[in-house]
């Protein structure tokens, strides 16, 4: 089952290969539909998992044995909500790109392959197997940004290229030396055996996964890519790189170096909570400063991802709930967000705070969605921003982290609001601009792409257990497992 | 029992269809959410009979009903509603208070385009206010709590075309919020203590805290309560607010949102009574919020920024009253005012619709064409200034006589010069717009439903005061009658401060000149002109810091972090090209793998300057595998 959703999406690329060049017509429906079905099965894995019952929908058989290398899957509760985050915003981004005329085959089977990476991520149980889908996902987004960017897509899209090859390299050589340590690559096994490793090794191998994963989440000062990128970057490109590529990093945590390397946590700790505070801090501060309002939300990201990381680093259930919850609630609400600014720049031309103004009167439809979004955004009960910032504040307080961390991460709630009324204040309400005179509001086709983030943002706003009845259970035996 | 839920459902479902519907039929259902909120207000008087006669202790629960958020750590956040003394009367307040302001906004807002949208907001607000009352545990009261912060920052921010109104809600979302991170810091600490944030379980559990729990949590509650209350120094949100329609600011930011500080605290006063300090700090913000309150009033020419400031300052004598531990005199006056209040805003909405200006020095002699507003006005202002019978009479003599027994005696001065204060203003604000000359303007009564709530509020406004005893005993405290001493001493400080504000403005039937006053005044005068400093100040401390940090920020962001990652990026492409030199010389051919690969890196540096993009590519892969290799060698050596 699940290497039919990770590899449904690869035979959706080759199908769009194989398709007519004469056609252009034909790629996004092939993509869709492939990228639907593997939606579909992603929604009935969920339905058939069994919360709390641990790994489910195992796979495993032997790949290369002379290396002990694995074909090994399986979905856990930490991994469900981010699958379902890779399978949504792919079908989501799918539709989103309907009006792509440049190549369209290249640009949808580029889409597809990205999903094969992520879906496989947070899929993989063996260290090869998982080192390999990381390193797909590049290839694709780099042609995503680098083909259909901006104005400076080359540069952004090479940065995103070598900053995040950079990273994974540290965590391959990572993967290396726990191999040559412990004669697996087996995930499972590593964690169940990781903390039998002496304590200076794996202060060292946690170092070598951290900057692997700080990268991708991105945390201060590893993030100057992720403006770039995001700028840069095709609207659809925008919200699966926020949605789910940032994803990738906080997962890499909860998979990786905490239940495999419990006493490099530890040693690490303090300071990862210390780059988790800048970066909430920090991030919104400089979204704050931002012209661009799309440079905006990838700031924001960065403060948003702090807070991912601030749960992580209190390493208690309720911090690692939180992660997860920030990290799902952030792939639907800057997936969103990032929808929002593709549909205004599709109509305005432009992305520039100063040159918009007054959109509510003259588009109220995507006035209000952007609105919403940013509401989800800064945290507002009930939407499921707050959920996760929540918990990790909660965790973080719980925890032996010191109090001031939290003191001033719980700044980034204040600040959070600032940039984000301070963006409605000018982009929406206010007298129409003439950048905007005479734009058509909302097309059906996009609502019906944001209308599923939406319902699941006000869902999980109000009921924390359609995530936590999932998230709990698993973070309580991660919990478990480390020890601490 | 679980009908409970219908009373903050109603009006929640009234939001939620409003929303979802398109505005040319959302515009067109109004009966939908005052439907609504008429049958939350049965529902409440029917909660109401449940607690009848009440007199038990504050905390008991007549009703529970809950469901659970989340569990986390294998623990159930539950969210239940409870029902007891204190939330039936706010429930029956609220209620009222609610359906009048919708009657009225019927009128009021008949030619907005948007008005779906006002009532719906309205609706959302009613619910989360409703929420709040019910609520039997904290997390669900900081839910709330935000979700009135939002729908208030939409109704203020509802003519969002204009500047005032666009500001104004920014800035009372981000004040309020300030006080929210109290809120916040107050369940961290409550969680981490007692790991729940039940409130039957967090009161009966105090005894038992660590030391200085109750005190963290107590400041955290306050300044909660400070930034909705509006208390210096988080005062500075409400003047700028009344930018929104006026009968919202009549509900929100005048009977119920505003005052859901006073009712947070009033919940929590056990956790005040563990913190003696804290407590103290309550009465002394109360005291300080009471006086600059009513002076601020008294030197505005906005209709409604008068009103605002009289709210603030009322808000600090409830505060006073919680700060005495009275939690009976300050919701008695929480609740007095919820209705004079409302109905003064109400009152000014119709004078604003007839006179089109909301400065009172454009307007005069109104008195003659809107009789009811008139009379209905001049009800609500005397109760304000503390004339007996009226309502505000009877709850300031409650909070005078809590302060006489605990021997306050300075906060019992405090009391009788705000009360003089506000007898004074409110004398200006009567004279300034009923009387003297006419204003050259068509003036004329509002229509039947806006005059309709408020000669309802009018009415309440008249008789509630004589439940005052009752309402005590109702709480489960003695309740006693005003002791004939305070009689005089009320009666002799309204007549001392309405005759003042008759002198200044009442006196002549011309255009009244205070120059004179305002020059003798001096600075003093200057200074309550500029809100005594207190936006400035902020706008020097932290605002502008604060952009311009964000700024420099940026430019750090954008040189220096990101210029370190390109000079690395530059350097490493000179270091694999010295090396690839390097190794061609050297080392030749002895390590032949790496020398191959940072060959090819040193030909994609020559290709580069061509700007090819394929070359990059290449010279990025090939550099990051002698890394790698590098990198592999050497971690594995050492871990060796």
């Amino acid at each position: 089952m699940l290497t039919l959703i990770v590899f449904l999406p690869l035979l959706g690329a080759a199908t769009i290969a194989l398709l007519p060049k004469g056609r252009p017509e034909w790629p996004k429906w092939v993509a869709a539909a492939f990228s639907a079905v593997d939606l579909a099965l992603v929604a009935w894995v969920v339905y058939r998992f069994v919360p709390g019952g641990g790994r489910q929908f195992a796979e495993k058989m032997a790949w290369i044995p002379q290396f002990h290398i694995s074909y090994s899957m399986a979905v856990d509760g930490i991994s469900l909500p981010m699958l379902v985050l890779s399978a949504l915003l792919t079908f989501l981004a799918v539709v989103a790109s309907w009006k792509i005329d440049s190549k369209p085959k290249f640009y949808f089977a580029m889409l597809l392959l990205l999903q094969v990476g992520t879906n496989g991520v947070f899929l993989a149980l063996d260290f090869v197997l998982f080192y390999v889908f990381w390193e797909l996902v590049l290839i694709p987004m780099y042609f995503l940004i680098a083909q259909w960017g901006g104005p400076r897509r080359e540069y952004a899209a090479i940065k995103f290229f070598l900053y995040t090859l950079l990273g994974s390299v540290f965590m391959l050589v990572g993967i290396v030396m726990l191999y040559l340590k412990t004669g697996t690559f087996d995930m499972i096994r590593l964690a169940a055996i990781g903390h039998l490793l002496p304590a200076g090794l794996q202060w060292w191998l946690f170092l070598l996964f951290f900057l692997g994963f700080a990268v991708k989440v991105p945390m201060w000062p590893l993030h100057t890519w992720l403006p770039d990128a995001h700028v840069e970057a095709p609207t659809a490109a925008s919200a699966i790189l926020a949605g789910t590529l940032l994803k990738m990093g906080t997962y890499g945590f909860l998979r990786v170096s905490l239940p495999i390397l419990p006493a490099g946590f530890l040693a690490w700790q303090w300071f990862i909570a210390l780059l988790a505070m800048i970066s909430i801090v920090y991030g919104a501060a400089v979204a704050f400063a931002q012209t661009d309002i799309k440079k905006l939300v990838a700031y924001s990201s960065v403060s948003h991802m702090g807070f991912a990381m601030l749960g992580i680093a209190a390493a208690n259930v309720i911090g690692i709930d939180g992660a997860v919850a920030v990290s799902f609630s952030h792939g639907l609400v800057a997936g969103m967000l990032f929808l929002m600014v593709g549909m205004i720049y599709d109509r305005a031309h432009t992305r520039q705070i100063s040159e918009l103004s007054g959109l509510a009167a003259q588009m109220p439809v995507i006035a209000g969605l952007l609105a919403f979004a940013s509401f989800a955004s800064l945290g507002i009960p009930g939407l499921s921003g707050f959920v996760g910032e929540f918990l990790a504040l909660l965790g973080a307080w719980g925890s032996n982290l010191p109090q001031w961390m939290v003191f001033v991460s719980a700044l980034g709630v204040l600040f959070g609001a600032a940039y984000m009324l301070w963006m409605i204040q000018r982009v929406i309400m206010g007298t129409p601009s003439h950048v905007i005179a005479d734009c058509p509001d909302a097309t059906p086709r996009e609502i019906f792409v944001v209308a599923p983030l939406i319902i699941l943002i006000v869902a999980v706003g109000l009921n924390w257990n359609l995530l936590l009845n999932y998230v709990d259970p698993a973070a309580r035996s991660l919990v478990k497992l480390m020890g601490v | 029992m679980n009908w409970l839920l219908a009373i903050p459902a109603l009006p929640a479902f009234a939001f939620i269809a409003m929303v979802a519907l398109p505005r040319r039929v959302r515009n067109n259902i109004l009966w939908l959410p005052i439907g609504a909120i008429v049958g939350a207000t049965a529902l409440s008087w029917a909660a109401f009979a449940q607690v009848w006669p009440g007199g038990g202790e504050l905390t008991s629960v007549a009703w529970n009903y809950s469901w659970v958020l989340g569990v986390v750590g294998g623990r159930p956040f539950e969210l239940g509603l409870q029902l007891d003394a204190i939330g039936a009367i706010l429930l029956v307040t609220v209620t009222f208070v609610a359906t009048c302001v919708q009657i009225y906004s019927l009128g009021y807002m008949h030619n907005d385009e948007r008005i779906g949208w006002y009532y719906a907001v309205l609706s959302l607000f009613t619910s989360a206010m409703l929420g709040l009352v019910l609520a039997d545990n904290l997390l669900l009261a900081f839910v709330t709590w935000e979700l009135m912060g939002l729908c208030s920052y939409l109704l203020i921010g509802f003519w969002y075309q204009l500047e005032a109104p666009r500001k104004a809600s920014q800035k009372a979302f981000l004040v309020t919020r300030v006080g929210d991170l109290g809120f916040l810091f107050a369940l961290m600490v409550i969680y981490k203590a007692i790991g729940t944030w039940e409130l039957t379980d967090v009161l009966s559990s105090i005894p038992t805290w660590a030391p200085g729990v109750a005190t963290a949590a107590a400041i955290g509650l306050l300044i909660a309560a400070m930034g909705k209350s509006a208390q210096v120094p988080l005062h500075v949100w409400l003047p700028d607010a009344m930018a929104g329609p006026t009968p919202a600011s009549a509900l929100i930011h005048a009977a119920t949102m505003v005052a859901a500080g006073v009712y947070l605290v009033a919940r929590m006063m056990p956790v005040f009574l563990a913190a003696p300090a804290v407590l103290q700090a309550t009465l002394i913000i109360g005291s300080i919020t009471a006086i600059v309150g009513g002076l601020l009033a008294a030197v505005q020419h906005d209709v409604k920024k008068v009103l605002a400031y009289s709210t603030i300052s009322q808000l600090g004598l409830m505060f006073m009253a919680l700060g005495a531990a009275s939690v009976g005199a300050a919701l008695f006056h929480l609740v007095t005012h919820a209705f004079f209040k409302s109905l003064l805003f109400l009152g000014a909405g119709v004078i604003i619709h007839s006179a089109k200006t909301q400065d009172m020095r454009e307007m005069g002699g109104l008195r003659k064409y809107m009789p009811i507003t008139w009379i209905t006005f001049l009800i609500g202002s005397l109760a304000l200034a503390g004339v007996m019978p009226l309502s505000g009479f009877f709850s300031k003599d409650e909070i005078l006589a809590v302060m006489l027994h605990g021997h306050n005696y300075w906060a019992f001065g405090v009391v009788i010069a705000a009360s003089l204060i506000t007898a004074f203003y409110m004398t200006r604000l009567y004279f300034r717009v009923f009387e003297g000359p006419e204003q050259d303007e068509h003036l004329h009564e509002g229509h039947i439903s806006m005059t309709a709530p408020m000669v309802a509020l009018a009415a309440v406004t008249c008789v509630i005061g004589f439940s005052s005893v009752r309402f005590a005993e109702f709480l489960g405290h003695e309740g006693e009658w005003p002791s004939l001493m305070l009689i005089a001493i009320s009666a002799a400080v309204a007549v001392v401060g309405i005759g003042s504000g008759w002198w200044v403005y009442g006196r002549r039937s011309v255009v009244v000149n205070t120059r004179v006053y305002k020059d003798r005044l001096g600075l003093a005068y200057g200074a309550l002109t500029q809100k005594l400093y207190f936006d400035a100040a902020y706008e020097i401390l932290f605002i502008k810091p604060f952009i311009f940090f964000a700024g420099l920020l940026a430019i750090f962001d954008s040189s220096v972090i990101d210029g370190i990652v390109n000079g690395v990026a530059r350097g490493w492409i000179r270091v694999s090209s010295v090396s690839w030199t390097f190794d061609g010389i050297v080392i030749d051919g002895a390590v032949n793998g790496i020398a191959t690969l940072s060959r090819q890196a040193g030909t994609s540096l020559r290709k580069l300057q061509s700007g090819r993009l394929q070359s990059y590519q290449r010279l990025v892969l090939s550099a990051l595998v002698v890394l790698m290799v590098c990198l592999v060698i050497y971690v594995v050596v050492k871990g060796a």
